[in-house]
């Protein structure tokens, strides 16, 4: 043994270090919202293979079926070794099993709920899985408290790691609920179609069945400010109703008819049956579109000591949201409004597109299917 | 223009939707459908001679846990692994079974956890463990070995050959001519160090060793400009039949820097999951614009960034040269060549450290190398041109010239 041992030093020495797959990392999200706790937790299959032992028939390959068949073996050990303490130990525990795929091969997903003894104050998080196998393994931890985010990586030392519940301030959580709304516009690309179908001919004027460029600048900022503000005004209303809890409408209804506003308006534009009133359009359609925000709110959660200033952080946010798209497209639009490529190309043809777009949410949604985003 | 929809709008648009749904889906959580689908492939089959070996000396840890023996012979085990498979799983395996015994060290597992600090470029306190093993056991060459090992590394030339000479001393000559050739190797006397290599070669058939040591020849010949004694060296370590990362990688850079990279394509194709040596596998295909390249770059990219995540620094040299060579990013190529030149100091180490230097127009870290150049006198006549061409480059912080 000790020659062995001697001989090999200098044989593996220039190895070392250098020529690697990646060490041992599990990847958990954390999100705990009072006394709610949502995570997901990705741990690779290698390791539990090395810890549990998944291949059942011996042929070096881990199936679905051979993991499936240790679920509840695995969320016992994987939660044995995982604590979280919010005025006592919050009880975890594995609501599904999925797949995924990370740089290094193939991961176990645990999607994980629980519920702790306090909604407030401090929490704690301790991490020892794999600890006793694998000193070179990690846990990367992304946490969420209350909506303030840290990230952290535990290691064999570092192992217990404690949050502390900043009182959020009143302005960083209107900030926070504004840039949420920014951003929802801004990923919500059926608001934005919509809102952009019902722009698109705000630079138009119908003379004789055909469609040329209005005249003059006002002309059309009236008729982009009248679209845009009762667009506002009827999503705000609903959007507090629905966030106040005081109506309430199933989603996948909602979402159905979201899809089918934008439809309706890019064939507007296609075969105009509505030209002139177009805010009452923006309107009646808004109301639905409030409902579809109300949804993301929802996800987002609205604190208890600050629904009001919260609500407000996140309508104007959609609000600053939409202005960006229409400080942005109009006056383009109002240039190019006799040109070919916006009456043909941009019109037109984006119309279409439009159309066909959002009949494809519009299947997808009110018959639950998953045509696009599967 | 009419209202009515022209032909050509409706199928422009059926055409644009269509790539719309065409779109590739990011990496999300899935449920599969199918439980025969395969969602991961295991290293090793269990009725594998290798599983079945680690089984059994996993047996014995469990049998005796107390037993310092079995689990040096476990942890060894997963360490051998972990350098023949380029995977570092093995050393966390390893190194948990060696922190089980807290302070309770013998000689044995003191030698395991020295090579795991060097493994994770911990040198102040693998030299400590091996400098503790010769406190408990003098005569142990494998302690005095690793230790010249890493004052090679380190630059550290008069400590280096302190230790081939204890290697000397107990009547260790492989051992001996391994570490004193390379010091030579190091320290600007490329023949002497080629004659010290090859005596060694002579008295061993260990396959092991002369494997290391034909590498280590066809290293020293290449620095030397004799391409085909380098290449005779290579091919016969090549030979000998044995998975080794650091032959492939050696041999690769060999074929890469001859502009042989068809042959580095076909060498590497199965290896893609080391990362060294997935980067010269993607430097041959980016040489040879082959469409595999880019989805190559990409996986060093996510791995880098992976490593980076978990705080891992042990791969800046290759990560420098993915920046500098694949990235065209010289600006932060000459950052983490100059980084890794903290800690290692190598011909490899060096060379890299040049190159990004001379890309990003960086003197002051090309000044870095061209000192050690000067001090130890090296050879290689490619890493003197490099060096001379550095010298135009202004010697104060200058990082905005980018020239290749």
């Amino acid at each position: 043994m000790m020659r062995r041992l001697a001989l090999l030093v200098v044989l593996l020495f220039c190895q070392a270090g250098a020529w690697a797959h990646k060490a041992s990392d599990s990847y958990l999200v954390v999100d705990a919202k009072g006394a709610t706790i949502a995570a997901q937790w990705d741990i690779a299959l290698r390791d539990i293979d090395f810890a549990l032992g998944l291949d059942h028939d011996g042929n070096a390959e881990v199936t679905w079926g051979e993991l499936r068949a240790r679920q509840s073996d695995l969320s016992a050990w994987a939660l044995s070794r995982l604590e979280i303490e919010r005025g006592g130990a919050c009880l975890l525990k594995v609501s599904s099993l999925q797949v995924d795929d990370h740089t290094d091969g193939g991961y176990a997903v645990l999607n994980i709920t629980g519920e702790c003894p306090e909604a407030a104050g401090d929490l704690a998080l301790q991490y020892r899985l794999l600890f006793d196998l694998d000193n070179l393994h990690r846990g990367l931890l992304r946490l969420t408290l209350d909506g303030a985010t840290h990230t952290t990586v535990l290691s064999p030392t570092s192992g217990k790691v404690q949050f502390s519940a900043e009182q959020v301030s009143r302005w960083a959580q209107f900030k926070q609920y504004l840039m949420e709304g920014i951003w929802h516009i801004w990923i919500g690309f059926d608001h934005i179609l919509f809102l952009l179908s019902l722009l698109l001919p705000a630079v138009l004027v119908v003379r004789m069945r055909h469609w040329q460029g209005v005249e003059r600048f006002g002309v059309a900022l009236r008729e982009v400010l009248w679209v845009v503000t009762s667009f506002t005004a009827a999503h705000s209303i609903t959007l507090s109703l629905a966030a106040l809890g005081l109506v309430s409408l199933p989603s996948r209804l909602v979402e159905s008819a979201i899809a089918l506003s934008v439809v309706l308006a890019a064939a507007n534009n296609l075969w105009p049956v509505v030209e002139h009133r177009r805010w009452l359009v923006a309107f009646g359609f808004g109301l639905i579109h409030g409902f579809g925000f109300a949804s993301v709110l929802a996800e987002l959660g609205l604190p208890a000591d600050a629904l009001a200033l919260s609500l407000l952080g996140f309508n104007a946010g959609v609000e600053v949201g939409q202005m960006a798209i229409v400080a942005a497209f109009f006056p383009v639009a109002f240039l190019l409004r006799n040109t070919r490529f916006y009456l043909r190309g941009v019109f037109v043809l984006g119309s279409w597109l439009t159309m066909l777009v959002a009949l494809v949410w519009l299947i997808e949604r009110a018959f639950d299917l998953k045509l696009i985003s599967a | 223009m009419n209202i009515k929809y022209c032909q050509w709008t409706f199928r422009l648009s059926v055409a644009l939707l269509g790539t719309l749904l065409a779109v590739p889906v990011l990496s999300a959580p899935r449920t599969p459908i199918d439980d025969a689908s395969v969602i991961e492939r295991l290293p090793f089959r269990a009725s594998d001679s290798r599983s079945r070996a680690l089984a059994d000396l996993r047996a014995n840890v469990l049998k005796a846990p107390e037993d310092t023996s079995a689990s040096v012979a476990l942890a060894q085990a997963y360490f051998d692994l972990a350098l023949a498979r380029g995977d570092p799983r093995y050393v966390g395996y390893a190194d948990a079974i060696v922190t089980r015994f807290g302070t309770r060290m013998d000689a044995e597992l003191l030698m395991v956890r020295g090579m795991l600090r060097q493994y994770r470029h911990d040198f102040a306190a693998a030299l400590a463990d091996f400098a503790a093993v010769l406190m408990l056991d003098p005569d142990r060459a494998g302690a005095h070995a690793w230790r010249g090992a890493i004052y090679l590394v380190e630059a550290q030339y008069a400590n280096a050959r302190e230790e081939c000479a204890a290697l000397l001393r107990l009547q260790r000559p492989v051992l001996h001519g391994g570490c004193a050739g390379l010091a030579q190797a190091y320290t600007g006397q490329l023949a002497g160090a080629y004659a010290t290599l090859q005596q060694a070669l002579a008295l061993t058939y260990a396959d092991d060793q002369r494997l290391w040591l034909l590498t280590r020849l066809g290293e020293v010949a290449a620095w030397q400009g004799q391409s085909a004694k380098a290449e005779r060296h290579y091919r016969e370590a090549l030979a000998l039949g044995q998975d080794d990362g650091y032959l492939l990688a050696a041999w690769a850079d060999f074929l890469l820097d001859n502009r042989r990279p068809t042959e580095v394509v076909k060498l590497l194709a199965s290896w893609e999951a080391s990362d060294g040596l997935l980067l010269r596998l993607a430097e041959a295909e980016a040489a040879l614009q082959l469409p595999a390249a880019s989805a190559h770059i990409q996986a060093l990219d996510d791995r880098f960034a992976a490593a980076k995540l978990r705080g891992d620094t042990t791969h800046r040299a290759e990560e420098a040269r993915f920046q500098l060579r694949l990235r065209k990013n010289p600006a932060q190529a000459v950052e983490l060549a100059a980084a890794n030149y903290m800690v290692q100091k190598e011909p490899r180490d060096l060379r890299i450290l040049l190159e990004s230097a001379l890309a990003a127009g960086d003197g002051k870290a090309a000044q870095a190398a061209r000192d050690w150049l000067q001090r130890t006198g090296f050879e290689d006549a490619r890493l003197r041109a490099l060096a001379a061409q550095t010298l135009q480059l202004p010697t104060s912080t200058n990082k905005s010239g980018g020239t290749p």
